[in-house]
This record gives C-alpha cells, sequence and structure tokens, in this order.
C-alpha cells in the first residue's frame, strides 16, 4: 500500500503537479521564473559554494538522464570494467563536489544577514532537502556498489513502465531503504519544482557559456572602478576554468583508456605459471651463455693449453669457431695436409665475425663488407675492403696422455713426431704465447 | 647468405629408406637413433634451403633456419634444437614427426619451433617434399586460418613476406598498420578527444596567464 | 694586443650575447615578437624537438623501471617489456619512433637556421650550442642503439666503434695510438661486452640528458633573449605575440603531432622493418649475420664510408664538424640566397643518401 502509494501515486502527482504549476507560474510571473539573483547581496560564497554544486549536479543528472534514456547504450558502458570503475569513481567525486558546495550555499544562507533578508522558508527546504538527496546517493554509492550497472535493471525498467502508463513495482521492491529513499525523494523535487526556485531548472543559462563575460555592477563611480577591474580578473578566471574543464576532461578520457595502463605498467606484470616457466628458461639460456663465456675468460687466462677439437671433428668445407687467447673469434678447419688449419675470424677491416663457409675457390666471407679471405694465405681479395690479411694461429696436437704429436709455430713451420694414424685421434689445442703468459 | 651449401637428401631415397625400415620392422628406437645416425653421417644438411632461397627472393628480406628450426644454424650440429643434442625421448618425438606423411597428424618434432611444426602438420611430409621445387605452393597449402603470434597476419602471409611468423611485433609494416589501426581504433579515438581536450585546456591556461599580466 | 683589452673584450662578448637588462620576464616573454613570413615555419623545428625530447624523457624514465643493462638480462628484459608489462611495448615503440623523429626535426632545425641566417650576432651562442645539441642527439641515437644488446645492435655498435680506430692510421707516430685507447676506453674491454654495455648505458641514461639539458637551457636562453630572428631580407610586416598566438600554434601542433607518433607507435612496431634474424639475442660466438646497418639517421655517412676511401670521409666529416661550428663567422657575410642554396644542396644530399644510400651503395659494388 505504502509502495504504491509512493511509487506509483506520488510519481503521477508530481509530474501533474510540476507540468501545471509550471505553466501556470510561467504565465502568471514570468520574472519569478528563475532563482533570484544574490551576487549583488554576497559574491564571495556565491562562487565557491554556487559552482562546485552546479558543476556536479549537472553532470551527475546527466548521466542519470543518460542511464534511463538510452539503457542499452549505458549497460555497454558498464559492462567495461574500467569504463564502470571510472564512472562510479567519477560519480561519487562529483557528489562529493555537490556536497560541499551545498554546504557552503547553506551557511551562506543561513550566516549572511543581508541574504537571510531574502530567503524563504521554501529556499531552506530546498537546501535540505537537496542536502539530503545528495547524501543518499553518495551513500548509495558506497553501500550499494555498482548503482550505475544494475540500475538498467531496476529503476530503468520501473521508470519506462511508468511513462507507459503500466506501472510495475517489482523490479524496485526489494530494493535497499537508501535507494528507494532516493527515489522518493527525486519525485518529491519534480512536485515542489514550481513552487519554488528549482524552476529555473527550465530556464538552464546555457547560452552564458557563449556569450561575452558580463558583470552586473552597481552604478556608482567608485564601485565601477572596483568592478571594472573584479571584471577583468573574472575574464582570466573565466579562461582557468576553461583549462581546468579542458585538462579535468582530458584526463578523465586518458584515465579512462590509459589510467590503468599506466597503473599496471609499474604494477608490474603477473605471469602465468606457464609464462613464467618460458621465460625463466629463456633467462637461463642466457645466464648459461653468459657463463660459458666466462668459464671460457677464465680459462684463457689459467691453462697453458686450449682444446679447440678433436682433429677428425675438423674438415676442410666447414669450420669450427673457437675463441683465441686474447677472447677473439677464430675458426678451425682441416688444410689439404691433413692437418689443422686455424685462422682468426676477427676481420681485419672493421672487426666482424667472418662466416665459417669455405666456398669453391677456398675462401671465407665476411658479411659485413663482402671481403673474402683464402683460408691458406690468409689474404683478402683485390676488391675488398679489407686490406691485411687474416692472422693463422699456432697450434699443437696432444693425445689422450698430453704428450705432444704435433705443432705448428706462428711462423708456419710444423714439427710432426708420428705418422698419420697416430694424429687421428688426437685433440688440437692451441698454446698459450709468451706475450699471453705475461 | 648463409645457405648450407652441402647437399640435400633426395626425397625418393629418403622415402625408400624409410619404406624399407618400416617393412623391417625394426623397434621404434633403433629405427630412431639409425635414422639420425644415417644423416648425420652421409647427408648433413637436412635443412631444406630452397625454401630459404625462394623467401628471401620472394621477401627481399634475409632469412634464416630459424624461421621453421629451433636453432638459427639449421637441424645439424650440437647445439640447443639440434639433432646432436636430442635426448632419447626426443629423438622418438623426430622420428614420429618424420614419418607424419599425410596431414592432420600431430607433429612435436624438437627440432622444429611452432611454424615449423605447423607446417608438417599442415600439409604433411610428402606434400612438403613435393613443394621442394615449388615453394610457392607451400603458402597456398598453408590456409589464410593459421596466424601463431596472432598478430593479425596469416601465417602463410608471413612466410611470403619473409616476416617471423611467431614474433607479434614482426611483420609488413603496413599489413601490421591497418591491422593494429583497426584492433586499436577505441584508444585511438579515446586519445584524440583527450587530447584536443587537454591541449584545448593548455592554450586556455595560456590565455589566462597572459590576461593576468595584460593587466 | 694587451691582456686587459683581452679580457676587457670577451667581457663584452658575453655582454652582449646575454644583456642583463634583458633579462626578466617581461621581455623575453611578453615583448617578443615572432615574424609572419614564408620561411616562419621554420621557427616551430626547434620546439617539436624539444617537445621530442621530452617525450624520451618520459617514455626513457618508463623503461628504466624494467631494462636491466648485463649482457645476459638486457635483451630479455627489453622482450619482457614488449610482451608482458602492459603498455611496453606502446612505450618501447615511442622510445624509438620519437628518437627517429627528434632527429630528423634536429637537422631539419640546423638546415632551416642556417638558411635563415639566424647564426649572425648576437646569437653564435644560440647556433653553436644547437650544433652540440646535434651532436648529442646523435650520440643518443648511437647509445641507444647497443641497448636491446640484439646481434644488430652489437654488431653495428662494433663496427662503428672500431672504426675509430680506423683514425689512427693517418696519425703520425705515438699519436697513431690515440684512437685506439679511445676506442677502447669507450668499450671497456677488448671486445663489445658488459663494460661496454654499461659505458652506453651510463652515457645514454645519464650523462647524456644531463649534458642535453644544461645546452637546452642555454640554448633556449639565448634564444628567448634575443628573439626569433628576422629569417628573410626583407623585414617582415607582419609579427605575431610570441605569447600567447605563437605559443598557441606551438601547442596545437605538438597535440597534433602526439597523435600522430601516438597512432603510428601503436600500430607499427619499429622493428619490423629489419629482417628478424638481426633481431635475435646476441650471439658471442656465431658469425656476424648479414645485412648489419646503422640506423637510417647514420646512413648519410654510413653509406659513402662503404664506397669511398676512409681518409675521404674523415677529412670531409672534420670539415664538416669545422665549418658547422665556425658558421656564424664563416657566413657571417653570405646573402640568405647564398645560404638557401646551400641548404637546399645540403638537404639533397641528405634526402638521396638516405632514401637510396642502399641502391647506389649496389650499383657502386657491382
Amino acid at each position: 500500500m505504502t509502495n504504491t502509494l509512493l511509487f506509483i501515486v506520488l510519481p503521477y502527482l508530481a509530474v501533474f503537479a510540476c507540468v501545471i504549476g509550471s505553466i501556470y507560474r510561467t504565465r502568471k510571473e514570468p520574472m519569478s521564473y528563475s532563482s533570484l539573483s544574490s551576487q549583488f547581496l554576497e559574491n564571495h560564497g556565491l562562487m565557491w559554494g554556487s559552482l562546485p554544486w552546479h558543476l556536479g549536479i549537472l553532470l551527475i543528472l546527466l548521466a542519470h538522464i543518460l542511464a534511463f534514456v538510452c539503457p542499452g547504450f549505458w549497460q555497454t558502458l558498464t559492462s567495461n570494467q574500467v569504463l564502470l570503475l571510472s564512472i562510479e569513481a567519477a560519480g561519487f567525486g562529483l557528489s562529493i563536489l555537490c556536497l560541499v558546495g551545498l554546504v557552503i550555499l547553506a551557511i551562506r544562507r543561513l550566516t549572511s544577514p543581508r541574504i537571510q533578508a531574502v530567503t524563504t522558508p521554501m529556499d531552506l527546504f530546498v537546501i535540505a532537502l537537496l542536502l539530503a538527496q545528495v547524501a543518499l546517493g553518495a551513500a548509495m554509492a558506497v553501500h550499494c556498489k555498482w548503482g550505475s550497472a544494475w540500475c538498467s535493471g531496476t529503476t530503468t525498467p520501473y521508470l519506462w513502465s511508468l511513462l507507459l502508463f503500466q506501472p510495475d513495482l517489482s523490479t524496485i521492491e526489494d530494493l535497499p531503504l537508501i535507494a528507494k529513499s532516493h527515489i522518493v525523494c527525486a519525485w518529491l523535487f519534480i512536485l515542489i519544482i514550481p513552487f519554488s526556485r528549482l524552476i529555473h531548472l527550465f530556464a538552464v543559462p546555457l547560452e552564458y557559456l557563449f556569450r561575452p563575460p558580463q558583470n552586473v555592477v552597481w552604478n556608482n563611480s567608485r564601485k565601477l572602478k572596483e568592478e571594472c577591474s573584479a571584471f577583468v580578473a573574472e575574464d582570466t578566471r573565466r579562461h582557468f576554468l576553461k583549462a581546468a574543464l579542458g585538462i579535468g576532461f582530458g584526463a578523465f578520457l586518458l584515465s579512462v583508456g590509459t589510467l590503468n595502463k599506466v597503473f599496471n605498467f609499474f604494477f608490474g606484470p603477473r605471469l602465468s605459471k606457464k609464462e613464467e616457466t618460458e621465460l625463466m628458461e629463456v633467462k637461463l639460456a642466457h645466464l648459461e651463455s653468459t657463463v660459458d663465456q666466462r668459464k671460457l675468460e677464465l680459462e684463457r687466462q689459467a691453462s697453458n693449453y686450449i682444446m679447440v677439437a678433436a682433429l677428425s671433428e675438423l674438415n676442410q668445407s666447414s669450420g669450427k669457431y673457437f675463441i683465441d687467447y686474447q677472447m677473439q673469434p677464430a675458426i678451425a678447419f682441416k688444410g689439404k695436409d691433413g692437418l689443422p688449419l686455424l685462422i682468426s675470424a676477427k676481420c681485419t677491416h672493421l672487426g666482424c665475425t667472418v662466416g665459417n663457409k669455405v666456398d669453391e675457390q677456398g675462401r671465407i666471407l665476411c658479411p659485413c663488407h663482402v671481403s673474402y679471405f683464402n683460408i691458406e694465405t690468409g689474404q683478402p681479395n683485390a676488391e675488398a675492403p679489407a686490406k691485411a690479411p687474416l692472422g693463422h694461429l699456432s697450434w699443437v696436437i696432444m693425445d689422450e696422455r698430453g704428450s705432444i704429436l704435433a705443432s705448428r709455430n706462428l711462423e708456419g713451420k710444423t714439427a710432426c713426431s708420428v705418422n698419420q694414424q697416430a694424429l687421428a685421434n688426437g685433440k688440437v689445442y692451441i698454446a698459450k704465447s709468451q706475450e699471453d703468459k705475461t | 647468405m648463409s645457405f648450407s651449401n652441402t647437399e640435400t637428401v633426395e626425397n625418393s631415397k629418403d622415402l625408400k629408406q624409410i619404406d624399407l625400415k618400416l617393412k623391417t620392422n625394426l623397434s621404434l628406437i633403433a629405427f630412431a637413433s639409425s635414422l639420425a645416425l644415417s644423416f648425420m653421417t652421409a647427408n648433413p644438411a637436412q635443412a631444406y634451403p630452397e625454401y630459404q632461397a625462394f623467401v628471401e627472393k620472394n621477401s627481399k628480406r634475409s632469412i634464416n633456419c630459424a624461421m621453421c628450426h629451433i636453432n638459427e644454424g639449421g637441424p645439424v650440429g650440437n647445439s640447443k634444437g639440434q639433432i646432436g643434442s636430442l635426448s632419447e625421448e626426443e629423438l622418438k618425438l623426430l622420428s614420429k614427426a618424420r614419418i607424419a606423411f599425410e596431414p592432420g597428424s600431430d607433429v612435436h618434432s624438437p627440432i622444429l619451433n611452432e611454424f615449423g611444426n605447423k607446417i608438417i602438420s599442415a600439409v604433411g611430409k610428402k606434400k612438403f617434399l613435393e613443394y621442394k621445387t615449388s615453394p610457392e605452393k607451400l603458402a597456398a597449402a598453408l590456409g589464410n586460418e593459421s596466424d601463431l603470434d596472432t598478430d593479425g597476419i596469416p601465417d602463410a602471409q608471413e612466410y611470403l613476406d619473409g616476416t617471423d611468423p611467431l614474433n607479434k611485433f614482426h611483420g609488413e609494416p603496413v599489413k601490421l598498420f591497418w591491422i593494429n589501426l583497426n584492433r586499436c581504433k577505441t584508444h585511438v579515438i579515446l586519445t584524440v578527444l583527450a587530447v584536443i581536450s587537454i591541449n584545448f585546456g593548455l592554450l586556455s591556461l595560456v590565455k589566462g596567464i597572459s590576461s593576468i599580466k595584460k593587466k | 694586443m694587451s691582456l686587459n683589452s683581452v679580457i676587457n673584450s670577451t667581457f663584452q662578448f658575453v655582454k652582449d650575447r646575454f644583456p642583463v637588462e634583458k633579462l626578466n620576464y617581461h621581455s623575453m616573454v611578453e615583448k617578443k615578437e615572432v615574424p609572419v613570413h614564408k620561411m616562419s615555419w621554420g621557427y616551430y623545428t626547434g620546439g617539436l624537438t624539444m617537445f621530442f625530447f621530452m617525450i624520451q624523457v618520459v617514455t626513457g624514465l618508463f623503461l628504466l623501471f624494467y631494462y636491466q643493462p648485463t649482457v645476459s638480462e638486457a635483451n630479455v628484459s627489453v622482450e619482457y617489456i614488449n610482451k608482458y608489462v602492459a603498455g611496453g611495448s606502446l612505450i618501447r615503440n615511442m622510445h624509438a619512433w620519437s628518437s627517429s623523429c627528434m632527429i630528423f626535426c634536429a637537422v631539419l632545425h640546423l638546415l632551416t637556421a642556417f638558411a635563415m641566417k639566424s647564426f649572425v650576432k648576437p646569437r653564435e651562442i644560440t647556433w653553436i650550442a644547437g650544433v652540440l645539441l646535434l651532436f648529442i642527439t646523435f650520440t643518443f641515437g648511437f647509445t641507444g642503439y647497443l641497448l636491446p644488446w640484439n646481434q644488430i645492435a652489437v654488431n653495428a655498435t662494433k663496427v662503428g666503434l672500431q672504426s675509430i680506430e680506423y683514425i689512427g692510421e693517418y696519425l703520425p707516430g705515438q699519436l697513431a695510438d690515440v684512437p685506439r685507447i679511445i676506442r677502447e676506453t669507450f668499450q671497456g674491454e677488448a671486445s663489445v661486452g658488459q663494460s661496454t654495455l654499461g659505458r652506453f648505458y651510463a652515457l645514454h641514461v645519464v650523462i647524456l640528458p644531463l649534458t642535453l639539458v644544461s645546452l637546452l637551457g642555454l640554448h633556449l636562453l639565448s634564444v628567448q633573449i634575443h628573439g626569433m630572428s628576422q629569417g628573410v631580407d626583407k623585414p617582415a610586416k607582419k609579427s605575431e605575440k610570441f605569447m600567447s598566438i605563437f605559443i598557441f600554434k606551438d601547442l596545437s601542433l605538438w597535440a597534433f603531432i602526439f597523435l600522430c607518433l601516438f597512432t603510428v607507435s601503436m600500430c607499427i612496431p619499429f622493428e619490423s622493418f629489419l629482417p628478424y634474424p638481426l633481431l635475435a639475442p646476441y650471439n658471442p660466438l656465431g658469425s656476424t649475420p648479414a645485412g648489419i646497418k646503422p640506423e637510417w639517421y647514420f646512413f648519410f655517412v654510413y653509406y659513402p664510408l662503404e664506397m669511398l676511401p676512409f681518409w675521404v670521409i674523415l677529412l670531409a666529416s672534420m670539415i664538416l664538424v669545422g665549418v658547422l661550428i665556425l658558421t656564424p663567422w664563416i657566413f657571417k657575410g653570405a646573402s640568405r640566397k647564398t645560404l638557401g642554396f646551400l641548404t637546399i644542396l645540403a638537404s639533397l644530399y641528405l634526402v638521396v643518401m638516405t632514401i637510396f644510400g642502399e641502391q647506389i651503395y649496389e650499383l657502386f659494388k657491382h
């Protein structure tokens, strides 16, 4: 019974009264078709109270209307989690803004003696009701979270049912008390529009946004001068206001699209088990190759001989890379004589690593600037940018017991103590030179 | 530039060899290891440089064996993803992959990367060996459905373009541009609005500052 | 000339360049006017370069959170940013794209300033600071290229550093060793490795930005003190206020450019122009892959280096550096027509070498 009274009778009554009353008032008392300005009487509090209040309530109302008029569109908006969060946050922020503005306006109305003179009991009632309504809204944002999402399944169908003259309370019956009071309060507002200053809702001064700035001034010379400078200040303030609005709206849009990304960037990714394993594997592989590199360096510091390969592993067409005592790359081939042929792989031009595949003319290629080096002589081809030959390295062949079977020094002189068969099982080493030892 | 210049196996010989082995009903492991052994010694390069040559000529981008293989130096050797480094278990997988002649089989060759395995399971080893003489047909055989790196360019197209089919950030720049623009158009629109609005705000700010100073 | 007169003239020189009476907000910002003529677009190139630098600073700070400058981690950390970090690939792409844009704008700025003869008294300091800024910008590019530690980065850096050592061949006696010592100082060890990465990182992240910011401060200060140069022979009839008309246009241009940069970074990964084997992590034991080349903005010196003898390039670049630094005195009397002609020649060379360098090189080789 109460429900029917509050949610069906009251709305129709309110709307009826609002329409009839407003028409009556605009016809009979057109001059009162706005809220009575009190800028003359008190200016300071008005700025700090009226501005946040109107800014906040305008946006909040627009969002409410959007949610009720285009429920489908609203639903797509709120089904995006980031967007929903932004809407809720913005809505809550704006309602706090409204509350602050309202409180300042209320204090102003209650304390300024000049304004007291023009304040009617209705004005006080309106302020009290507004305070209650905004507080209810803010409380709803806290207690019944995600109102912007669930409204499309509750209050929107209810309103549409009223609009179509088929009142249906089933969707709002189970709402918590806060939400119900919010709705009732809303109907009360519509009801009192024609009887209070709220009538100025129908005279939203949109043209104020576009007209050149004007200011109301007292008609006496001292005041005029004061007000003129105030007028310039007002103009400046208008620019700053626009700046704040523009930057604020831009920041809001950015926050919708990127704030979560920026936050997540610093928050850091949370990987799935599989991704984490993959990443670990890659990291481990890199670390291992670094470890290998360090081991090579250490080995070159410590030992007098470094193994290159078993002689049987070497062949004539494709060389084996190894690292020499200077930590530079070198390649090991098998020469035509069946003995190892060790050649530096650091291009004498700009230090690229030379390839290890031998072409038909017995040459290896540096891919950086196309120099061909003969592996027998080390000489580059005539047109090559590299001019100096690649150096050969000295080597020794040892058997398992570490006795030297054959060797070649830097001058290319070969000493061999055993026959080919015995060599076949030997391993090729590079030896530390006197220079490297010191 | 770094094609392997050693000779490759002739398909008929390869097939015959496998047939023979199958008939003799050797155990799988023996088969696998002997096979691995046989081409490690006799046929050192088992990669298919024809494909690489074709892609490089077609796309004018240089590529290497890592497009389909795990190791950028091809399947032969002792490093990671090369035949010399495989365990018993992996050799089994390898031999299974090597006899996946018909399309549609589940291939997990340890020397191939995801794209390489995809090729074998999509077209089958038999067709793959046939396409060696006309590598451009491989793209058509792969079809346009599969896109392993989800960058919007199908694998087959990436193969033709010589771009990495397994790297989301690698593809023909122009194609990527249109695909990504379409994907993140909401972001772009939001950013356009935001920047316009912030710029408006900044301009007003400048106006405000200059009007203070004018006084 | 006595010592006294030297001191006096030095003092006068500085006083002319930094007049104390003009060091205030009023004359530096409010009174400043920007001439309007057919070359006035040149006035925007400097601001644009600075805008790209600001983007570099912001995105660079973002990247700093994840990048690790060690040989084993560098490549993985870059990949991690690209693959896992929210918005990471966008940030990294913006950093890469914006670096290219910054260098492009800086060169454009130099060319327009030269053509507009914006270097004559009292703007010598502005010009020299600008030339130094350009060099620093190039060094930024060179050091930043190494940081992802992939095949192309390390190998290109090797080649770049090795070219320094080549200079030694043209120096007499003891001096011949100096370039090698310089190279090893930058390199930190016998070949490009961990020490090199550490040094380049320190340069790229701390030293160069600090130097750039301080020089930029000097550059901007002197620009604001002396105002925009006239730019054309006949003094322009029209001019607009710097504050706020010019700033208005500048800001709008920045917003537009930012949108373009954002869209491009969002849609085209910077690396997609390179063949992918070059993006693999650097392998110290493998051979140098084919196709190693520097970033596009070094093409104008790279391709000639490939085709001509080294000493030609060395001589030419030394002359170029000398001329650039001494421009305010060398071209003191030159007419804007001559300067414009020279500028067109230089731009033509830069454009042709950058776009068709590779083809010219191929033609030359075969």
